[in-house]
């Protein structure tokens, strides 16, 4: 059981690199590869939303959970 | 005088370099003084004998305590405050004055006052214990919040 973050699927399609991404939702791009690579523990709703809004997604685009 | 954190952990080693000097002081003089306190209680001199041992056993639990305490304080004072290291360095704090405690518990039985030092040394290990247990769950904290994203 657990929540896999779907980030790098988002950005491939919506074609913006980890860098920029990291600058337009204002988290480092260390802080970012560690939500990419699903070391995070957990996501602030504010890191969520701002990921959402230049993703143009929807939270549930990003996480998902898998038994 | 302008007093600030950094003053303050400065403060705390001069007093630990403090206790330093006067522990060399008494693992020094230690033969000496034990032979004076035998001679002002009119004890057999092999008390004294039994005395200085104590002093010199109980000074090993007390360098090791001082130089885990310095560590703690130079970390501290680097800004390393809930990590790994000094929770070990606390176990070690904790388990000398809990190595105190008994050899002063067992010392008590040819000088009783030295039980009084056993129970201080004993609850101090206590104390020391429970503030490594805090950090311990602090460093659990922290490394959660530095990874929420």
């Amino acid at each position: 059981m657990e929540i896999l973050v779907n980030l790098d699927v988002m950005m491939a399609k919506r074609k913006i690199s980890g860098g920029e991404l990291a600058e337009k939702i204002g988290i480092t791009p260390a802080n970012l590869s560690i939500l990419k690579t699903g070391k995070a523990k957990a996501i602030r709703f504010s890191t969520l939303m701002a990921l959402c809004h230049e993703l143009e997604c929807q939270p549930g685009d990003i996480l998902e959970f898998r038994e | 005088m302008n007093w600030n954190k950094d003053k303050s952990i400065v403060l705390s080693q001069v007093c630990v370099a403090v206790f330093a000097v006067c522990l060399l002081a008494l693992d020094i003089g230690c033969r000496r003084f034990a032979y004076w306190f035998a001679g002002t209680r009119a004890w057999d001199f092999k008390y004294a004998d039994q005395l200085s041992a104590v002093i010199l056993g109980g000074s090993v639990f007390a360098w090791v305590c001082l130089w885990k305490l310095w560590r703690l304080l130079v970390n501290i004072r680097r800004g390393k405050v809930f990590v790994a290291e000094n929770v070990r360095h606390m176990r070690v704090i904790s388990y000398c004055c809990l190595l105190a405690a008994v050899l002063c518990g067992v010392s008590c039985m040819f000088y009783l006052p030295f039980g009084f030092i056993a129970i201080a040394a004993g609850f101090m290990a206590l104390i020391v214990r429970i503030v490594k247990n805090a950090f311990q769950q602090a460093i659990a904290m922290k490394d959660e919040l530095d990874l929420t994203i």
